[in-house]
């Protein structure tokens, strides 16, 4: 049966972290929201309860707070001259479902990006040339400063307690902090959580190297925390089930323990689950989106859901997605580089290798999400890349963030993979080894977006969003540079058996985890031909249309991309108060 | 329990001759000695029919041999919890997206077959015995353990191969992930039986509240790693 339903002010599509960050603005100023999310409230599940939540193969392996590919998928094909196929079951990277989104269930890790992050092309055009950035590396600025987007990052770690050491303190270097952080204004809300052995020895090496290792700043709560909504986080337990689960203890930033709760108190908000938005209601002539179309997952009814105001919120694929089905701005062309969206998709570049140690403990399940230590002298532009082959770069960490069995047992190379040998080492090194990681730039390429398929539907009908994507020279020369300087520091650390180094190589698998760092597909920026949203994330052609999230970025750093994407999603919701009041180009 | 015991007993019963086995499937539905509660209903099998019980219990034997570690694989439940998984959401492919066309892809693409998951357990057995025949006469769960623990080697490698199934990508896409959750995997699914890899490794499973240990134990043993916790244990 198909509703009409009475119209609202703002409706958001997607309720995660997003979602929650700019409504957070909007509600407080009295502007309507209406929220609507695919999945399930999380509140109170097997998810959040002891002892359920210490599930490595319900939550960990089966991935039961990931999207569900049963429903959807996306295909993927390496190259355009390729016919894409479903991956029927996705392990690369895991978008969330549910209020809170993959903001539920992220590990945690929180950065700024570099100062020179947004205004990149300029920073290597300026730095190298611009003969340095071959043409078909679109790099391009965000049309939007580091220092606009400062306020914002201050109140995000404040609203979610975040952990850490500065580095830069209003220019000022700051001792055990992070010498390339971008400047701040002021210290952590909170101090760093503890580091784990991995640390320690991390510590060791890089110094030894004249390296200035840090700990992550984390949005793992060390203590109880107040914030300034005045919503508490319980203390982080370190209990080895942060990233992929939630946190049972409350003490993990999440929109679902800090922002949702919240909001739901409030008259002028409303979240509806189980409504899996299918597509936009699009009046060419006025150049308006009037509305949304969804499914209401628990009557069948397709429902139409009239806005004066939509804001795209349900992460990278999705938003691109709704774009692309509405036929909302021009699609990318690969073949003819025109058209915008789908352009600037990038994963993230990643490398590890295995450590083991003798006579360390390592003691791999005391951990929290982000007790890590970070050495971050080859990430970005943060060293001089003139007579290397390419930009960007990576930072190395000792990726401890839980000894879970099935997925956390690294082996020294040579083991047998079954019998009393293989039992054996997992005996000796379960607990003397840990895998020294590096998480990588990518850098966009031309050949590499997002655009619909043509073959392959979801559960409701729809067509599958279709991957064109591989890891292209620019960036498998990187990892290959960095993952070298990781065996350096492996070396250094006094490994007893250091295992093979093996940087990203093409071609891109989606079998194996990466992370869920998927951004670009609607790039932001102040040129409407390589951008789809203007620096204040307002479609170019359809003035009451907003898209936020990782698909508004036009590369992917060498860092975790969520510290900023709050930044740019608190900075939208005041955007969006001021445009609810006075509708008009931003 | 006597009864249940005797019943087992007799189904797989045939399994007990064979000369990889080191206990029976009724030895190994005996409460464990330390009196803790193997995971409920873990006893017998849902999906699995006898002779794919047999051969599940041959190859988990041969994967996880009795010795100095853990007993064989069949009394540390990794059989029962293979079996549990094909009978439920994962071998029935609750969260795999289903639809065609069908094209082999290439191997990142990950699994392509319209088999559900289950299914193509089922054929990879079939395969597996018909090659094991060919090659040595006898069925894979008659072979002595030495050469049970080279085909299956070869398996793996791509070097037994079936005109139909591809014999590789049965054990790394399903055989071998499931053997490892089998082994490491809470108790509560009928796998890592008493915990006994979770002790053989030193992890401490639950309640893992570590926030006082984390600074006390911070490179030391964690006396905790001895005597593991399951959700069973919590229930
Ligand atoms: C395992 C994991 C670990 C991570 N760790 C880190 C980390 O340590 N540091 C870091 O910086 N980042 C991390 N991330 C990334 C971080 O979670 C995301 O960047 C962040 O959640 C993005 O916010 P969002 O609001 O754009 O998307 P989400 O929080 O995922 O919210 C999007 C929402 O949209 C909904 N949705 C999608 N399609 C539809 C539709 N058609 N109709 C209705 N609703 C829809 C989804 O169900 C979802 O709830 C991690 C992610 C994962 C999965």
């Amino acid at each position: 049966m198909n509703r009409k339903l009475k119209s609202r002010q703002v409706v958001f599509v997607g309720g995660g972290l997003m979602a929650a960050l700019a409504a957070r603005q909007l509600v407080k100023d009295g502007v309507d929201v209406l929220v609507l999310e695919r999945g399930r409230d999380h509140d109170a599940g097997p998810e959040h309860r002891l002892p359920s939540q210490r599930d490595e193969l319900r939550w960990g392996v089966r991935n039961q707070l990931a999207q569900d590919w049963s429903i959807e998928t996306y295909t993927l094909r390496h190259a355009r001259t390729e016919t894409a196929l479903p991956v029927r079951t996705l392990e690369a990277f895991l978008p969330g479902d549910g209020v809170g989104g993959a903001g539920n269930h992220w590990n945690g890790q929180c950065f700024r990006w570099a100062e020179y992050d947004p205004q990149l092309r300029t920073r290597l055009v300026d730095r190298y040339g611009a003969a340095k950035l071959p043409r078909e590396m679109p790099i391009q600025d965000w049309g939007v400063t580091y220092h606009e987007l400062e306020p914002y990052h201050e109140t995000f770690e404040k609203l979610f307690g975040v952990a850490g050491k500065a580095g830069n303190l209003r220019g000022q270097i700051q001792e055990g902090g992070n010498p390339f952080e971008a400047p701040r204004r002021e210290e952590y809300p909170q101090p760093p959580i503890e580091i784990t052995e991995a640390g320690v020895i991390v510590t060791e090496g890089a110094r030894k190297l004249g390296y200035k290792p840090f700990p992550m700043a984390a949005s793992n709560s060390p203590h109880v925390y107040v914030n300034p909504d005045g919503m508490r986080l319980g203390a982080c337990q370190y209990c080895g089930h942060c990233e992929r689960f939630i946190c049972e203890s409350n003490a993990k930033g999440s929109p679902e323990v800090l922002l949702y709760p919240v909001l739901k108190r409030s008259k002028n908000f409303e979240i509806r689950p189980y409504s899996h938005v299918l597509r936009l209601d699009y009046d060419r002539a006025a150049k308006r989106v009037t509305g949304v179309r969804y499914l209401d997952l628990e009557t069948g009814d397709e429902i139409e859901q009239p806005a004066d105001v939509v804001v795209l919120s349900a992460f990278t694929f999705t938003n691109t997605k709704l774009l692309l089905l509405g036929r909302i701005g021009e699609p990318y062309d690969a073949a003819t580089r025109r058209g915008v969206v789908g352009r600037n998709f990038c994963h993230q570049t990643n490398s590890s290798i295995n450590v083991f140690y003798k006579d360390r403990w390592i003691n791999p399940f005391m951990a929290s999400g982000s007790s890590q230590t970070i050495v971050d002298e080859f990430n970005g532009d943060n060293f001089d890349h003139s007579g290397l082959g390419f930009v960007g770069g990576a930072y190395i960490f000792n990726n401890t963030t839980n000894g879970r069995p099935i997925s956390t047992r690294p082996l020294p190379p040579g083991t047998p993979q079954w019998g009393t040998k293989w039992k054996q080492a997992s005996a000796d090194w379960y607990t003397h080894a840990f895998s020294l990681g590096t998480i990588g730039s990518c850098y966009p390429h031309v050949e590499n977006y997002l655009s619909l398929d043509p073959t392959y539907r979801d559960a409701y009908g729809v067509p599958l969003l279709r991957i064109t994507f591989d890891w292209r020279d620019n960036e498998t020369k990187m990892s290959e540079y960095v993952t070298k300087k990781a065996v350096e520091l492996a070396t250094a650390t006094g490994a007893t058996i250091v295992g093979p180094a093996v940087p990203r190589k093409a071609p891109y698998d989606a079998r194996v985890y990466q992370t869920t760092h998927v951004v670009g597909g609607t790039p932001m920026g102040a040129d409407p031909h390589t951008s789809v949203v203007s620096p204040h994330l307002q479609h170019w052609d359809v003035e009451n249309l907003f898209v936020v999230g990782g698909s508004v970025y036009g590369h992917n750093a060498g860092y975790n991309p969520t510290g900023l994407m709050a930044a740019i999603g608190l900075r939208l919701g005041d955007d969006l108060s001021r445009y609810a009041k006075r509708p008009q180009r931003l | 329990m006597g009864s249940r015991r005797a019943f087992i007993a007799g189904a797989a019963g045939a399994a007990a001759l064979l000369p990889i086995h080191g206990t029976s499937t009724a030895a190994a539905a005996a409460a464990p000695a330390d009196g803790t509660a193997a995971a409920p209903g873990a006893f017998g099998y849902t999906y699995l029919g006898p002779q794919e019980a047999t051969f599940v219990e041959a190859l988990v034997n041969v994967m996880c041999p009795a010795d100095a570690l853990t007993p064989n694989g069949t009394d540390c439940g990794l059989a029962i919890y293979i079996d549990r998984q094909l009978a439920g959401d994962f071998g029935k492919g609750g969260r795999l997206y289903q639809h065609g066309p069908w094209h082999p892809g290439k191997p990142q693409h990950g699994y392509q077959l319209p088999l559900k998951p289950a299914e193509f357990f089922s054929a990879g057995i079939v395969a597996a015995r018909a090659v094991a025949q060919a090659r040595f006469g006898k069925s894979f769960e008659q072979l002595a353990p030495a050469d049970a623990d080279a085909f299956l080697a070869d398996i793996a490698a791509g070097k037994a191969t079936e005109s139909r199934v591809s014999l590789a990508d049965w054990f790394s896409q399903l055989v071998y992930p499931l053997f490892q959750q089998a082994c490491f995997a809470d108790p509560v699914y009928g796998g890592n039986r008493d915990k006994v890899f979770w002790k053989l490794v030193g992890y401490p499973g639950l309640p893992a509240f570590h926030a006082q240990n984390m600074v006390q134990f911070r490179g030391k043993p964690f006396p905790g790693a001895q005597t593991p916790k399951s959700i069973v244990d919590f229930s």
